[in-house]
């Protein structure tokens, strides 16, 4: 008995040392200057003349656009490849989705699918080739893997597989494109948006923005700086469908299918804990910097998420390799294949990371496409074929660019 | 933070645990060495795994089959004689195997992992939808794994009991209904598949497997103990505790699930079920079948290596804690719909005792015998 008593006291002092957001007094955007320490509000609350500051509307509209996309694609009856298109490159006013609110939105996925300034504003060609990379996962869910709807797969063949009481449906290689498609969202939308968009200086500065900034002169009609509105644009593209925005870290990983839900995972995993408060602060703190104006801060505090965010996809990437070599060697095919589709969506990801030692991504397109190369290369038949071997080789790849080791990473405790 | 607090816990189940130092007794668990007049050297793995394989699993495959059969012989009595009195004929025979498939569910390891048998039989809430549209169509393949749900025990739990309100009603399905013919064949086809998985898995285990089983007797991940250990474990928190009373109850959802409750349209028998498979888990504990085994098991295994936690032998904790989720099991309505609409607290205190043998048997039985989980618990996604 004497551990479980332990335990209580752990878990108690844990939850007392988080307790302590019920002081919700919003910091007021127009008091800076008077107090030289700028300090992080105890939740995401910013206002000016008692109204909030905060919007960040259109992450949240796509978030929700790419979870539609998640159902459709595991909607044999009503799913067509054209109709997955159209949701991908919605047009305003068109009823790509069941949320009519969303068809309504001119905003689309496809327009910010590897579309960050500093990564793809000079290097249309490659973002090209991305967003036609999605669209083939798209497409090659409905003409690949629909026609196997009722079959069993095997090498060679597309259909179902089990993975303990879910059911995959994979093609002819083993790959699951719905997983191809909602894990590399992840980083070319969210992760680059974030990141390498509205993160990035050159953004967060552009034009007058400081000036604008540093005399609080508001965007057109609203109530906050362009400044302010970029920061917080990054940070819905994390938290745009918490429950409650402000604090968003109570549902953590409850409250998307993409970003949201792997920083949970990561989070859960006791080598990580506490990755999910640093990037939460690191928001807070960058955004009362940008209250306080203080820049040499606020950038601080965008490196913090940089390095944050790009660990969870390194951290995810292997962790599915790990857990599909498992899967493997127990002859778990199923199992295997859904972690490794899920990781092949995760190493797509990692081309759109930022080291900030150098500003560039962690791995380079053709790193990325060598590994994912290397995945279908053990045989003629992709994922039917691999062996831990390759599996360990690229999670190896992976790690040693970051601090976590591939024990950590490979299992959730 | 919760790193160090967890290392804390760590040390301290460390410490309570930790206590097995002295030179085990010989307390005739079978480790004795007739050449060897000093301490025993070694527990006698190979005799535990064939008391688990000849004395305890092959006999409930054995008796499983049996009731598999019979049911599929009051299906055919059904089909011919289509009456209320062979309806209940038929649904005591559902209950009769159903209950003997709870002495073999937890052992889903080599020819029973293969052919995904848990799975495959014993999938709830039974997709209804799926059902009625394959009893009257008569289209199906129950080998494919998005069917797990329209197979199996549950599936006869709706065809028997819930296809309507009355029984006569339900016997129109069977009689006057315009697809009664195929449904007919549907009860056919779902017996002949649940005989076919037993018997595969009988023969598999006779055929070379139990051979095979017996002889690997390494302590590692690979070895016989560490997996079936693994497996039971596995069964015991995601099938028994979970499945049967933690998913129903709410515990990993927002709301309770009344609908997921095992043997949902019959109603009646779910708390039935419960026990029995808690009986099954703990006689494997204790190296016993149902009415079989030698009792070379985990109990027999843990007292020759002296295992006590806070001054008490950790087998006996655990057998007191499964006859404490009995108790609580036993007090429950055995309708657990109405039992969680009515009062769900005691749904969850049920829970919370079935929890508690976790803990005792996945860390502090786990760390005595050396093993590893290899599982862990997956993504749902």
């Amino acid at each position: 008995m004497k551990y479980t008593k332990l335990f209580l006291l752990a878990t108690t002092a844990f939850f007392a040392s988080c307790s302590d957001d019920d002081n919700t007094i919003p910091m007021t955007d127009d008091d800076q200057g008077t107090d030289p320490v700028i300090e992080a509000p105890l939740t995401y609350n910013f206002e000016r003349d008692g109204a909030t500051t905060v919007d960040f509307n259109g992450q949240t509209t796509r978030i929700l656009m790419a979870e539609e996309i998640v159902d459709a694609l595991l909607d044999f009856d009503n799913t067509t490849a054209e109709s997955l298109l159209a949701k991908f490159n919605h047009e305003e006013g068109v009823a790509n989705f069941e949320d009519t609110d969303l068809n309504a939105s001119s905003k689309n996925l496809s327009s910010k699918t590897a579309a960050s300034r500093d990564y793809f504003a000079t290097n249309t060609a490659e973002a090209a080739t991305i967003r036609a990379t999605f669209e083939e996962y798209l497409e090659r869910q409905v003409t690949d893997i629909f026609p196997g709807e009722l079959e069993i797969a095997s090498p060679g063949v597309a259909g179902q597989l089990a993975d303990g009481s879910a059911t995959r449906w994979v093609d002819g290689n083993g790959l699951e494109f719905n997983q191809l498609w909602t894990k590399g969202m992840i980083g070319a939308l969210m992760t680059d948006q974030m990141l390498n968009n509205y993160l990035s200086v050159a953004v967060l500065d552009e034009t007058d923005n400081r000036a604008n900034n540093n005399e609080a002169v508001l965007a057109e009609g609203k109530n906050y700086t362009t400044m302010e509105h970029k920061w917080d644009e990054a940070y819905g593209y994390l938290f745009g469908t918490s429950q409650d925005t402000a604090n968003p870290l109570a549902t953590l990983g409850a409250d998307d299918s993409f970003l949201n839900k792997y920083l949970g995972r990561v989070e859960s995993d006791a080598d990580f804990a506490g990755i999910a408060q640093e990037i939460y602060d690191a928001f807070k703190l960058g955004r009362a910097a940008i209250v306080g104006r203080d820049y040499e801060l606020r950038d601080q505090q965008a490196a913090i998420i940089r390095e944050a965010v790009s660990e969870i996809i390194a951290i995810r990437a292997v962790y599915y390799l790990q857990q599909g070599k498992n899967g493997i060697e127990a002859e778990n095919y199923g199992t295997a294949f859904h972690d490794i589709s899920e990781g092949w969506g995760f190493i797509y990801s990692l081309r759109f990371t930022r080291d900030t030692v150098n500003d560039a991504p962690y791995f380079t397109r053709e790193e990325v496409d060598g590994m994912l190369t290397a995945l279908m290369a053990d045989g003629d038949n992709g994922l039917w074929d691999i062996t831990p071997e390759t599996l360990d080789a690229i999670s190896a790849q992976i790690a040693a660019k970051f601090s976590f080791t591939i024990e950590q990473a490979g299992s959730t405790n | 933070m919760i790193k160090k607090c967890l290392s804390i816990v760590l040390a301290a189940i460390v410490i309570a645990c930790s206590s097995s130092d002295d030179p085990a007794p010989d307390n005739n668990n079978g480790g004795t060495d007739p050449t060897d007049d000093g301490p025993i050297a070694s527990f006698d793995r190979s005799a535990m795994l064939t008391n688990w394989a000849d004395n305890i699993i092959v006999p409930a495959y054995e008796e499983f089959l049996a009731t598999a059969e019979a049911l599929q012989q009051q299906i055919d009595n059904f089909n011919v004689n289509t009456t209320e009195d062979n309806l209940n004929l038929l649904r005591d025979s559902w209950l009769t195997a159903y209950k003997s498939f709870q002495w073999v569910s937890m052992f889903e390891i080599g020819p029973a992992e293969d052919a995904r048998f848990r799975a495959r039989l014993n999938t709830y809430p039974a997709d209804a939808a799926t059902i009625d549209d394959f009893r009257t169509t008569g289209v199906y393949n129950f080998e494919l794994p998005s069917n797990i749900d329209a197979q199996g025990f549950p599936a006869f739990d709706y065809m028997l009991f819930g296809l309507a309100d009355t029984d006569a009603a339900i016997l129109e399905f069977y009689t006057t209904d315009a697809s009664a013919s195929i449904a007919k064949i549907y009860l056919q086809d779902l017996a002949t598949a649940m005989t076919g998985l037993a018997q595969q898995v009988l023969n598999e285990w006779n055929s070379g497997f139990a051979t095979s089983f017996k002889a690997n007797t390494d302590a590692s991940a690979n070895g016989s103990i560490d997996k079936l250990t693994n497996d039971y474990i596995f069964y015991y928190e995601k099938a028994l505790r979970a499945g049967k009373i933690g998913i129903p109850a709410g515990v990993f959802s927002t709301d309770p699930l009344p609908g997921n409750v095992e043997a949902f349209y019959n109603q009646e028998v779910s708390r039935e079920l419960v026990l029995e498979a808690l009986q099954a888990a703990q006689n494997f504990f204790n190296g016993n079948g149902n009415g079989t085994g030698n009792g070379r098991g985990f109990k027999s295994y843990l007292d020759f290596l002296n295992t006590i936690k806070n001054g008490e032998d950790l087998s006996t904790l655990i057998n007191d804690q499964f006859d404490l989720a009995r108790t609580e099991i036993e007090e429950l309505s055995n309708n657990f719909v109405s039992q969680i609409q009515s009062n769900n607290t005691a749904m969850l205190e049920a829970y919370d005792e079935l929890q508690r043998n976790v803990i005792l048997i996945k860390v502090d039985m786990l760390q005595a015998l050396s093993i590893d989980v290899d599982f862990v618990d997956t993504d749902g996604d």
